[in-house]
């Protein structure tokens, strides 16, 4: 009996060592090590635009890329300037996680989250574009 | 047993050598560049993600940023 079970056991751990299937590990925690005054200051105008950011959104004048950042559909420069300065505060913001988690080598790849993040955020009839690269309206 | 925890170290010796051995071999004056692939934890990230979205939105406050203490 203890033989068989040894051998069951020999075999699923062999089994699941060739499929690639490992123990379920503790999710990675990425923070701010250092709240620097730059990435503080990305924050606190992100947080004072925000409301501005998504009226825009609801008159379909901006929408989120898929990339992680927003991009102007209207040629006003009050909209342009708004979405500079938005995507410049969250440039700081991604970089800093990049950083202070030594992840400078996977920027595309935390723009791309925040971007999934923002695609599950957007309202419905928001302008955002698929990981495919079209614009649609979700 | 004896059989069978032979066969368990011969195993696990096995994935020992498969998995850990890097070699790099070269001219010293030429300095190999190895490019180390660095793992992402998606999970951790879109965490991360979430609180710093939920912050900016004013859906929670300053205390459930992914700051560390």
């Amino acid at each position: 009996m203890l033989r068989r079970i040894f051998i069951l056991f020999l075999f699923v751990f062999v089994t699941a060592m060739f499929l690639g299937i490992h123990p379920v590990y503790a999710v990675e925690k990425y923070t701010i090590k250092e709240m620097t005054s730059a990435v503080q200051s990305a924050l606190e105008n992100r947080r004072n635009r925000y409301g501005q950011l998504e009226a825009l959104k609801r008159q379909r004048k901006v929408g989120e890329n898929n990339r992680g950042y927003v991009e102007a559909f209207s040629s006003e420069g009050s909209v342009r300037s708004l979405v500079e300065a938005e995507n410049r505060d969250r440039k700081v913001i991604y970089q800093t996680i990049a950083d202070q988690n030594n992840l400078t080598d996977a920027l595309s790849t935390i723009e791309k989250v925040f971007a999934q993040t923002q695609r599950d955020n957007a309202e419905s009839g928001d302008k955002i574009q698929t990981e495919d690269g079209r614009w649609v309206k979700k | 047993m004896h059989r069978y925890h032979s066969y368990l170290l011969l195993l696990l010796l096995l994935f020992f050598a498969i998995g850990c051995t890097v070699k790099a071999v070269g001219d010293p004056k030429r300095p190999i560049t190895i490019n180390a692939h660095i793992t992402v934890d998606i999970k951790g990230l879109q965490n991360t993600a979430t609180d710093i979205e939920d912050y900016v939105s004013g859906k929670k406050s300053k205390d459930s940023l992914p700051i560390e203490k």
